[in-house]
């Protein structure tokens, strides 16, 4: 029971969290929205009992995304934030996500998955699964992050300025 | 007690609102953290799915390995989103996106 | 051990066409001499096969290995021997490795000397495989082979529009052949579920297939046959074929081209035999193309056309056998004929050789002196085709008057009879016009052939004596007719002396017309038989009713055709479905507008569609 209403808030938080980003005019504020939201997101994560990825949630969006996209801000001077939002947009764009909402909830009260007991994924299965089973998808994960790192640094770099 | 319909219903929400934001939002970085919030609903569902006992070990291991590489999938994302941003601002000294429209017929 | 080599030789003949086309392009005499080993070492094997399959405790060999394995059906690469086969395969390799020792020198100095050649490998290896083979299928590919074979050889000298014209014509008539022979391949396919010979004559024989599509099938194959051995209404390419080099027209006419149809007729006879209508159109269409093709013989002034249709008349006559069942005689007289007709051919080539390429017979005469070797050749060649008594040409026509008559009665036997009397008639024609008579002046510096022609010459002028040797018991071999068929031949001496006295007959009226040029007799001919002969010199106007028919009707209903095709099928279904994807792409483009939202939109709508789609299925 407590942990339903713990369960509330921190969806109540996610949700705000999310509004944030989608609805506030101020840019900056937009990004500590979306702070929140992962939070809260890491926040559901504790309560179904990941701890581990909850940490990982936090030190990766947390810590690494926000910031990165914070950096992202500072770089691009934007002043004009009423032109932040497309006006001609949102009713279309309200219809099409009010749509999908509803698809995505018939489809899940249709399904009707009765579950009651919340279970942990032990660390250790966890880890010795990511690492044996998964090993190879894992290190291709690694490159893609390197490859994805080199990519970053090409697009950056200023082509004419070498010579 | 938390069901899974519980956490469904806040994942649907949360990819509402990322789909929402990526289509009325002008600004390249806030399409972005958009798409971070639906790859976050994402994993929301994940989470729930891989939380409770009525599913098997195997399962339940495999959703926590997804989620793991969604996040790395997303970082990765990111960082290139923000390196062609930032290229973006270079050329055009604008990151709206409707601005940049020359890749058209 | 012989019999394990068999599928040898046409493998190393292929070996020799690609070794020779791809490798030895800039050595035209290496090429020659890898084209004759190839052909010389398939007849090698040859005789060990047949050492093999002498002692009489061997019957027939069928081993194969699997190509095609679908669900039931099976397809092999597989050899099948038997004394029909394995007597073809030597038929074969023999004369080809005649010719191509003789084109050595006949090609001599020839721009295109090594293609000759590879292409020589080719159809000898094409031709042993539709001997060798034991499924229709590989039959019929190796069939097509020697088709393009035929074709290459004869448009071998392709600048000259004769020759290209005659090339295009063998193989579109044999092609009209080989259709019907593929439907009939197909049809037997369908109803026994096999294409390997072995297997369909044992379902044949128990009732396995359809009466009606037995006879429409054997019908067709026949149809086949035809197309390749120069049958009745297809017999019209084998003359043009003369266009090509003269060995070849030796080799197509002893050997390869020719002899594969009777061969295909000699070795799906027991299908023949279960369908006696086709069996009697077998008769008929023999026996009018032996009359037929002797008529126009007389006739003709080029040597090399007069030997043509006397092959399209002697084929006839194999024909006529096949149709009374008497494939030993049938392929008897195919071997005698081969030989004899490889000899005048290269005779023929010999005479032109020194001739500079004069080809009418009017403008030879007595070149029997000048060309001795030649000349005696020749005339044994002519003798033993003409059916003279000791040589080899005359027992075999006889086995064959003896099948004639004891299976088809006297009125056949007597049609039969006045074929070969032509046929006599038109041998000593040649023979005496060429060798004989008066020695023009232009020729009075001929000399004989270099000893490359000669020596097949000879060689095949001594087959053609001793050949009758094979239907002699020796030891445990009992004779040819028996060794194919396994009846022992015997003789009619009423037939024996009715044959031999229609032929001197024919070399006495021969004598008196062209070598002592009577005047009465051929004064009587000028009268009474000018028209008909104005009709045999043209063919009976055989060619000018194709060409008549292709014109009027071939050519308006292919003009309809095209009409049809340009209209419907190339404005309508190409040009214009292909327009309206072009015009549909011109629209289609504005879809990219690289407005980022508007492609955002897009992929909620296809996300959606997707999602009801697959809640509706």
């Amino acid at each position: 029971m407590i942990s339903l209403i713990i369960f509330y808030i921190i969806s109540a938080l996610v949700l705000i969290g999310s509004a944030g980003v989608i609805f506030s005019r101020n840019i900056v504020y937009a990004a500590f929205s979306l702070f929140l939201a992962l939070l809260g997101t890491a926040g559901v994560f504790v309560l179904l009992l990941a701890e581990f990825l909850a940490i990982v949630q936090i030190l990766i969006y947390g810590g690494a995304v926000v910031t990165v996209i914070l950096f992202a801000l500072m770089l691009t001077k934007i002043d004009d934030f009423r032109s932040l939002s497309n006006i001609n947009y949102w009713p279309v764009s309200a219809f099409l996500s009010l749509i999908v909402l509803i698809t995505l909830i018939l489809g899940v009260s249709q399904a009707k998955i009765n579950t009651q007991n919340l279970g942990l994924v032990k660390f250790n299965d966890f880890s010795n699964d990511l690492f044996e089973y998964w090993g190879i998808p894992f290190e291709i994960a690694s490159l893609v992050l390197l490859v994805a790192l080199i990519g970053a640094i090409v697009i950056l770099k200023d082509k004419g300025n070498d010579s | 007690m938390i069901e899974l319909i519980h956490i469904q219903i806040l994942s649907a929400l949360m990819f509402c609102i990322g789909v929402y934001g990526v289509i009325t939002r002008r600004s390249a970085i806030l399409i972005l953290m958009c798409v971070e919030l639906m790859l976050n609903a994402v994993n929301i569902n994940l989470i729930g799915f891989s939380a409770f006992r009525d599913f098997s070990q195997n399962q339940r291991i495999f959703g926590h390995v997804m989620i793991v590489f969604i996040i790395t999938i997303a970082a990765v994302e990111l960082a290139l989103a923000i390196a062609i941003i930032l290229r973006l601002y270079k050329n055009k000294s604008s990151v709206n996106v409707d601005e940049v429209d020359l890749m058209k017929w | 051990m012989g019999v394990n080599l068999a599928y040898f030789p046409p493998v190393i003949c292929g070996i020799s066409f690609i070794l020779t086309v791809f490798f030895t392009r800039k050595a035209p005499l290496i090429s020659s001499l890898i084209s004759v080993f190839a052909i010389l070492s398939s007849f090698i094997l040859f005789i060990f096969i047949l050492i093999d399959f002498l002692s009489p405790n061997l019957n027939s060999i069928d081993f194969s290995i699997d190509w095609i394995d679908v669900l039931d059906t099976r397809i092999s690469w597989g050899i099948l021997l038997d004394s029909l086969s394995v007597t073809m395969l030597g038929l074969i390799t023999l004369v080809a490795l005649l010719v191509q020792v003789y084109s050595i020198s006949y090609m001599k100095g020839d721009s295109r000397f090594g293609w000759y050649f590879s292409v020589h490998s080719l159809f000898a290896a094409a031709m042993i495989a539709v001997v060798l083979v034991d499924n229709l299928l590989l039959m019929y590919f190796a069939w097509e082979l020697v088709g393009l074979g035929s074709y290459l050889l004869i448009g071998f000298w392709y600048e000259k529009r004769a020759a290209s014209e005659a090339a295009k014509k063998a193989f579109i008539t044999t092609r009209i052949g080989d259709v019907a022979l593929l439907i009939g391949i197909i049809l037997i396919f369908k109803s026994t579920g096999t294409f390997n010979i072995s297997s369909i004559f044992h379902i044949a024989n128990n009732g396995g297939i359809n009466e009606n599509i037995l006879t429409i099938s054997t019908f067709l194959i026949f149809l086949g046959a035809m197309g390749k051995s120069a049958q009745f209404p297809f017999h019209v390419w084998l003359p043009d074929a003369m266009e090509g080099p003269t060995p070849v027209s030796a080799l197509i006419h002893a050997a390869t081209m020719v002899a594969a149809g009777v061969y295909l007729v000699a070795r799906m006879m027991p299908l023949f035999s279960l369908a006696p209508y086709v069996l009697d159109f077998v008769v008929f269409i023999g026996l009018f193309t032996f009359i037929f093709g002797g008529t126009m013989a007389i006739v003709m002034h080029d040597i090399k056309r007069v030997l043509a249709y006397s092959t399209i008349s002697h084929l006839g006559l194999m024909m006529l056998s096949l149709g009374f069942m008497g494939i030993a005689s049938a392929i008897f007289h195919l071997i005698v004929h081969g030989v004899s007709k490889a000899l005048l051919f290269l005779g023929a080539g010999s005479l032109m050789h020194e001739m500079e390429g004069e080809t009418d017979i009017r403008n030879m005469g007595g070149l029997v002196n000048k060309m001795p070797i030649t000349a005696i050749t020749f005339i044994i060649g002519s003798v033993s085709l003409a059916g003279i008594i000791p040589l080899s040409g005359f027992f075999s026509k006889d086995e064959i008057l003896l099948t004639v008559f004891e299976k088809g009665g006297i009125l056949i036997l007597f049609l039969t009879l006045i074929g070969a009397f032509l046929s006599s008639l038109y041998m000593f024609r040649l023979t005496f016009i060429t060798f004989f008579g008066s020695l023009k002046s232009d020729n009075s510096k001929i000399g004989e052939s270099p000893i490359l022609m000669t020596l097949p010459l000879i060689l095949l002028a001594l087959l053609a004596i001793f050949m009758s040797a094979l239907l002699l018991e020796i030891s445990t071999f009992k004779g040819f007719i028996f060794f194919i068929s396994g009846y022992k031949a015997h003789l009619n001496l009423l037939l024996i002396v009715f044959s031999s006295i229609l032929s001197f007959v024919a070399l006495i009226l021969a004598w008196f017309i062209y070598i002592k040029d009577s005047k009465y007799l051929t004064d009587w001919f000028k009268l009474n038989m000018n028209c008909f002969y104005k009709l045999l010199l043209n063919k009976y106007y055989i060619d000018e009713l194709y060409q008549y028919v292709i014109n009027q009707i071939v050519l308006r209903f292919a003009q309809f055709i095209a009409l049809f095709d340009r209209l419907v099928v190339n404005d309508i279904g190409v040009d214009k479905s292909s327009l309206s994807v072009k015009s549909l792409g011109l629209k289609l483009k504005f879809i990219q507008t690289g407005k980022m939202h508007g492609y955002a939109i897009s992929m909620v709508i296809g996300f959606l569609i997707l999602i009801f789609t697959w809640a509706i299925l």
